[in-house]
C-alpha cells in the first residue's frame, strides 16, 4: 500500500521493489510450469494414477512398484538400453569428426568461411524434415539413394529404418548429419583461442605435428571438447523427434527410447504414475552423467 | 628453380584442400538439395530419378503442382499460421521476461537475490523432457489445451536465458546505472530504456534459440492440440508423412516451406544465428 519514494532509505527500497516485480512474471511461470510438474513427477511417481481416473480403481500409495516395473520390464529396459546405445553411436562420432573437421577448416584460405557455413547450414533444418528427408534417402527399396550409392560398392540393399539392428543407427547418422557441423563451430572458436607462439615454440624444439597435437591442441582444447560431450550426451539422450516421426519405436521396440517410453505410458497407456517414475529416473540419469563427465573430465 | 618447385607444391596442395572441401560439403549440402529439388518433382519423376545422381539435380520435369496442392488441399497456411502464432508469442514473451530476470539478478540489489540465483541455476538442470507429461496436466487444469496460449506459455520461462541474461548484466558498467538514477531515471526505467537497448546481441540471440526450437517442437504440440485446428508445421508434417495415401512431391514441398524461414533468418542474420546457436548448446 505504502509507497511513498521520499521515505528514508527509498533507494534500496525501490531497488527490491523494482526486482521482484521484474522477477514475478517468470517466477508465476516457472511455479506453474516447472515446480509443479516436477513435484508432481516425484510425488506421481510412488502412487498408481492414472491419466483418466478409472471408475472404481482408488488413487493409493504404491511406494516403490513403479520404479520396480521399470527395472524388472524388459521394454523399460530395453528403452534404456537404446538410449544408451544411441548416445553411444552419436557422442563418440561427433566428439571425433567434428574435431577433425574444426582442424580441416582453420586454414587462411579464400572461401573457407563459406566452407564452414555449409557445413553448418544443416542446423537450419527442423529436426523433424530432417528425419523426412533422411527417411527418403534410407529408402528401403532397391533403388533407394542410399542402396543404390552402396550398391556401387557391392553391398547388397539394406533394409535400414525397417530393420531392427539398423534403424537405431539411422537416426544417429542423422542426427550426427544435423549436428557435426555446429560442434565444429564451437571446436573451432576453442581452435583459434590458442595462442600461435606454443606452436612455434613446439617448432623450434622439432616436435612433429602429430606432437603438436597431443601435446598442445588436445589439451588447450579440452574445456571445449568437454563442453560439447557434455551438450552432445544431454541432447541425445532426450531422442524422441526422429522416433516418433519415422518408427514409433519400432521395428521389434528397437528405437524406443526413454522420451518416447515416457511419451507412451504418460499420455497413449494413460499410466501417469509409472510415466511420472520413468521421467524421474530420466532426470537423475541426465543429471549423474552430465555431472560425472564435468568432474571426471573437466578436472585439471 | 627451387622456388618454382614449391609455388607448383602450393598450387598443387591448394587444389587439392579444396576439392576436399567440396567433397565434404557435398556430404553436408546433398540432403538439402535433395529436398528442394524434389519438391519440383512428381512421384514418378522423383522415384526414377532415385538411383542416380539425377535425385540430386534439377532435370526432368519441373513444377510447381506440388506447392499448389500442399496450398490448396493439406492447407499448408492454416499450420503455417499456427506455426508462427505460437512461435511468435513464445519468442517475444521468452525474449522480455527472462531479460527482466536477468537484469534484476544482475544489477540490482536486493535480499533473495542470492537465493533467486541459485534456484534459478538450479532449475536449469532439469530437462523439459523430464516433466513434460505433468505439465501437460497442469495446462490440461489450466484449461489451456487447443490453444495457442497452451502451445507457447509453458515454454516461455526459462532457467537456462535467465542465466545467460544474469551473466550478460552482471557484466554491464554500474557507472552507467548510478549516473541515469542521479538523472532521476527509475530502475525500471533504466533497464526499459537504457538497457535493452544496450543488449541488442544478447536480446536477438535469446530471440533466435526461442524461435527455432518453437518452430520446430514436436513432443509439446503433440501433447496438448486436440485437432487440426491448433496443429503447428512439425505435426501436419509427421501426419502428411504417415498418411496411407502419400505423395513424396507433396511432402517434400511442404517441408521445403517449413524450412524457409529459418534459411531466411540464417542468410540475414548469420552471425548472430550462429552464436545463438552454438550458445544454446544443450537444446532443450
Amino acid at each position: 500500500m505504502n509507497t511513498n519514494p521520499n521515505k528514508k532509505g527509498h533507494l534500496g527500497d525501490a531497488q527490491a521493489r523494482t526486482a521482484w516485480l521484474f522477477c514475478a512474471p517468470a517466477i508465476l511461470l516457472i511455479l506453474v510450469f516447472i515446480v509443479a510438474p516436477f513435484a508432481m513427477s516425484v510425488g506421481y511417481s510412488f502412487t498408481n494414477r492414472m491419466l483418466v481416473p478409472k471408475k472404481g480403481t482408488v488413487l493409493s500409495f504404491t511406494g516403490l512398484a513403479n520404479y520396480i516395473k521399470i527395472f524388472t520390464s524388459s521394454t523399460a529396459l530395453n528403452s534404456f538400453q537404446n538410449t544408451f546405445v544411441y548416445a553411444l553411436l552419436v557422442v563418440p562420432a561427433t566428439v571425433l569428426l567434428g574435431t577433425l573437421l574444426a582442424i580441416f577448416v582453420n586454414r587462411q584460405m579464400r572461401g573457407v568461411k563459406v566452407f564452414r557455413m555449409i557445413y553448418f547450414s544443416p542446423q537450419v533444418v527442423t529436426m523433424t524434415v530432417v528425419a523426412v528427408v533422411w527417411s527418403f534417402i534410407l529408402s528401403s527399396n532397391s533403388e533407394g539413394i542410399m542402396n543404390s550409392l552402396l550398391g556401387l560398392f557391392g553391398v547388397e540393399p539394406q533394409r535400414w529404418l525397417q530393420d531392427a539392428r539398423l534403424a537405431l543407427l539411422c537416426i544417429a547418422i542423422m542426427y550426427i548429419w544435423q549436428n557435426l557441423g555446429m560442434q565444429m563451430l564451437i571446436i573451432l572458436g576453442g581452435l583459434q583461442y590458442i595462442s600461435e607462439d606454443l606452436y612455434e615454440a613446439a617448432m623450434i624444439d622439432g616436435c612433429n605435428n602429430w606432437n603438436k597435437f597431443w601435446n598442445i591442441t588436445v589439451p588447450c582444447l579440452k574445456n571445449t571438447l568437454v563442453y560439447v560431450l557434455v551438450s552432445t550426451t544431454i541432447s541425445s539422450l532426450k531422442l524422441f523427434t526422429q522416433v516418433y516421426v519415422l518408427t514409433d519405436g519400432g521395428p521389434q521396440n528397437s528405437t524406443t527410447t526413454v522420451v518416447y517410453l515416457l511419451y507412451k505410458a504418460g499420455f497413449i497407456n494413460g499410466q501417469l504414475g509409472y510415466s511420472s517414475a520413468i521421467s524421474v529416473v530420466f532426470f537423475i540419469l541426465v543429471f549423474a552423467i552430465s555431472q560425472f563427465q564435468n568432474k571426471v573430465l573437466g578436472e585439471d | 628453380m627451387h622456388t618454382a618447385m614449391s609455388k607448383r607444391r602450393r598450387i598443387l596442395l591448394t587444389t587439392v584442400m579444396y576439392g576436399a572441401y567440396l567433397l565434404v560439403a557435398f556430404f553436408f549440402v546433398a540432403p538439402i538439395v535433395y529436398l528442394f529439388v524434389s519438391a519440383f518433382k512428381n512421384d514418378t519423376q522423383i522415384v526414377t530419378d532415385m538411383s542416380t545422381i539425377k535425385a540430386f539435380l534439377p532435370a526432368g520435369e519441373m513444377s510447381f503442382d506440388n506447392f499448389r496442392d500442399i496450398i490448396s488441399k493439406v492447407h499448408f497456411f492454416k499450420f503455417c499460421k499456427n506455426s508462427t502464432v505460437v512461435a511468435v508469442i513464445d519468442t517475444s514473451l521468452c525474449t522480455v521476461i527472462n531479460a527482466m530476470v536477468g537484469y534484476a539478478l544482475g544489477m540490482l540489489d536486493f535480499k533473495g537475490r542470492k537465493f533467486m540465483i541459485s534456484f534459478v541455476l538450479s532449475l536449469s538442470i532439469i530437462p523439459t523432457e523430464a516433466i513434460i507429461i505433468n505439465r501437460f496436466i497442469v495446462t490440461n487444469q489450466a484449461g489451456l489445451l487447443n490453444s495457442y496460449l497452451g502451445l507457447a506459455l509453458p515454454s516461455v520461462a526459462y532457467p537456462m536465458y535467465m542465466y545467460l541474461y544474469y551473466n550478460h548484466f552482471k557484466g554491464m558498467p554500474k557507472e552507467l546505472m548510478e549516473a541515469a538514477i542521479v538523472d532521476g531515471a527509475s530502475y525500471s526505467g533504466i533497464f526499459w530504456k537504457i538497457m535493452l537497448p544496450l543488449s541488442k546481441p544478447i536480446l536477438s540471440t535469446v530471440a533466435i534459440m526461442a524461435f527455432i526450437r518453437a518452430w520446430g517442437d514436436l513432443l509439446w504440440p503433440t501433447l496438448v492440440t486436440r485437432d487440426e485446428t491448433y496443429r503447428t508445421l512439425p505435426l501436419a508434417l509427421r501426419a502428411l508423412s504417415n498418411d496411407v495415401y502419400i505423395y513424396w512431391g507433396q511432402i517434400f514441398a511442404f517441408s521445403s516451406l517449413m524450412v524457409l524461414p529459418i534459411l531466411i533468418i540464417f542468410l540475414i542474420f548469420q552471425k548472430q544465428f550462429v552464436s545463438s546457436l552454438t550458445m544454446s548448446g544443450i537444446k532443450g
